[in-house]
């Protein structure tokens, strides 16, 4: 019943929404801005189900939306906050998060600091992924940006510094990020849920999360190339089944980093209603598992190529190839019960997703998207790639076509 | 009679000056307390990107002309982006806690009124538009006195009848000097637009050293009356 509710608020306010412009109002003699988002998506799958979603059944269980306020106290600093909140298959559940709550001072345009809770700058996309109506796609490319596991890189609560330097002799400028703080991922989060599969009931998942982002905007026109490392320290907690007896109740639960490290590389070009980009990332997690009983090591790489058209003001296209793999290799105690999974040629350890898009702008602030994902491979490992074996029971079969239909509306 | 003939011949002066500064496709306007009054296209781009919002030091805020072709061509001249181009990026910045959308409004006069009440508002206009109560900023590379040497100067006429009535004082003209020293095109920033366009004719048959661009300057031009 609840989720009912919500749902016809989401679409009553997709309604309205379209008929709303950003709203501006006076307080304390400032002008304060409140903006807003929703979006409600419906998925169609023919075999598994995805992104934890009874998608072979179809499923509207894809909603989010987000609100913000935001004012600048001076000509220097501005302050402003976002509340965010979503229901995606099992994950998120409208339990509504602060998504970001950010002092920026600038000082120069070569140098400023933010603090707060901050979205977190990684690659093309990661502070934006959330912002559907921004892009043409329904789903970024899931080897890169996975919807399930949004909370892993998407904000933390610490401090940014930032800048852009012209360059001299016109060779462009360069956009500077450097960051840190902690990460807290909500337990209605995917990873959480992932773990969920072996019984473990996590009660807190975080940690130290730093890097930085370096972009260079080039002399050619539209040519944007960059770089983003992250290293994190992270730390679960919570209680699992026994795996040795599993009928002895549950025993306390704990992984924590040894090392934890992402690389991503990029670019876009950018030509008239020509948008092409493409990324590259690398993550790598090394971690201690029930207090050093075992150890994991995870590689999972994933690149994609991406082009979107678009053919009049109203009418965009896009297509993506993304791909993913994941190897995973567990030492010690647990070595037995997880056999080293290396070859990414398997289903299980890969996800080749080619996918095709149209979007529909009914109005500046209402859109509306149809997708077609047609992917190889489920690779499900120890980072999953939207794949779950709880929504999946049964076991998953090797291909799996998508179909996505979204509406969104933004003011 | 002789009096009211001056003014009238003044009054047409005014007319055929201040429309023929109008000439341009776009005139970047600023509040007065903006300081400075010339802006690189560099700088134009970052303050409208809102990468650098301060010139000379003060706070400046950038304001939008709604759909139009006056949009689209600042946008593409100077921005390099579309309307949905830059649409989005304003709403990555607002929906990220990076920044804020700026004002759009709907017409050139309505630009030009909140660019005169707003202190260090940045808009554009049409080249046609009224710029009552704003200054138009040049568009350039400021170029250094060294790398420009003025070598040929003309002085400009003063009109008699401003003269024998007292109008004077200082007109700015932005100067577009080509790569081989000639001046191309010359804009009127400021000032009697009568004096302008005299200022104009004489600026126009200046001659510079030879520059590896072309570049752009302010130019000053004191009529005493006294």
């Amino acid at each position: 019943m609840h989720r009912r509710i919500v749902g016809l608020v989401v679409a009553s306010a997709c309604l309205c929404a379209a008929q709303l412009e950003a709203q501006d109002f006076k307080l304390f003699d400032r002008d304060v801005a409140l903006h807003g988002f929703a979006s409600q998506g419906f998925v169609y799958t023919n075999t598994n189900n995805w992104l934890t979603m009874n998608s072979s059944q179809g499923s509207a269980a894809f909603t989010e939306f987000g609100f913000n306020v935001s004012t600048s106290v001076t000509d220097k600093l501005r302050v402003g906050a976002q509340l965010y909140d979503r229901n995606l298959g099992q994950l998120g559940q409208y339990h509504p998060s602060l998504d970001w709550a950010v002092a920026d001072y600038r000082f120069k345009s070569w140098f400023g600091v933010r603090g707060g809770k901050v979205k977190t700058t990684l690659g093309l996309y990661t502070d934006t992924q959330d912002l559907d109506f921004l892009r043409v796609f329904a789903l970024l490319p899931q080897s890169i940006y996975p919807t399930d596991l949004r909370d892993a890189t998407i904000a933390h609560l610490g401090g940014d510094v930032y800048g852009n330097l012209p360059l001299p002799r016109r060779l462009g400028d360069l956009s500077y990020t450097a960051y840190a703080g902690h990460r807290t991922d909500s337990i209605y989060s995917g990873y959480p849920y992932y773990l969920s599969s072996f019984g473990a009931q996590i009660k807190s998942y975080g940690g130290l999360q730093y890097g930085g982002d370096l972009r260079w905007n080039t002399r050619l026109k539209g040519l944007l190339i960059g770089a983003s490392r992250m290293n994190e320290d992270m730390t679960g907690k919570g209680l699992a089944i026994n795996p040795f007896s599993q009928g002895a109740g549950l025993v306390p639960y704990s992984e924590a980093s040894k090392a934890d490290w992402t690389n991503q590389f990029y670019g876009e070009y950018t030509a008239g209603r020509l948008r092409i980009d493409s990324e590259y990332r690398r993550y790598w997690r090394n971690q201690e598992l029930f207090n050093g009983l075992s150890e994991s090591f995870a590689d999972v790489r994933g690149w994609y190529v991406s082009g979107a058209y678009r053919i009049c003001k109203r009418f965009q296209v896009g297509s993506y190839y993304s791909r993913y793999t994941i190897t995973n290799v567990v030492t010690g105690a647990f070595s037995a019960l997880y056999p080293p999974a290396t070859d990414t040629s398997l289903p299980a350890n890969h996800d080749y997703d080619k996918v095709i898009t149209g979007r529909v702008d009914l109005n500046r602030f209402w859109n509306a998207k149809i997708e077609g994902h047609f992917m190889n491979g489920y690779g499900s490992g120890p980072y999953p790639n939207g794949f779950y074996t709880q929504v999946n029971p049964q076991g998953f079969a090797p291909n799996t076509n998508a179909l996505v239909v979204k509406t969104g509306v933004n003011f | 009679m002789k009096r009211s003939r001056a003014l009238l011949v003044a009054a047409a002066l005014m007319i055929f000056g201040a429309a023929n500064s109008l000439a341009g496709e776009i005139k970047v306007v600023a509040n007065p307390s903006v300081k400075t009054d010339m802006i690189s296209p560099g700088e134009l781009k970052r303050v409208f990107l809102e990468e650098n919002l301060s010139l000379d030091g003060a706070h400046v805020e950038p304001v939008l002309a709604k759909d139009g072709p006056v949009q689209e061509a600042f946008l593409q001249q100077y921005l390099g982006l579309s309307e949905d181009d830059l649409q989005t990026y304003y709403r990555a910045l607002v929906f990220t806690g990076r920044g804020s959308m700026p004002k759009a409004l709907g017409s050139d006069a309505e630009v030009v009124a909140y660019v005169a009440r707003t202190r260090g508002a940045i808009g554009y206009v049409s080249g046609a538009a009224s710029a009552e109560g704003v200054k138009t900023l040049a568009v350039g590379v400021p170029s250094r006195n060294a790398e420009r040497k003025l070598l040929i100067r003309v002085e400009p006429d003063y009109p008699e009848t401003l003269k024998r009535l007292g109008i004077g004082g200082t007109v700015r003209l932005g100067v577009s000097i080509s790569a081989k020293g000639n001046v191309e095109r010359v804009e009127l920033l400021g000032g009697n637009p009568i004096l302008g366009e005299s200022a104009a004719v004489a600026v126009k048959k200046w001659v510079y050293s030879a520059g590896r661009s072309r570049t752009i300057i302010g130019v000053s031009i004191l009529f005493d009356a006294r």
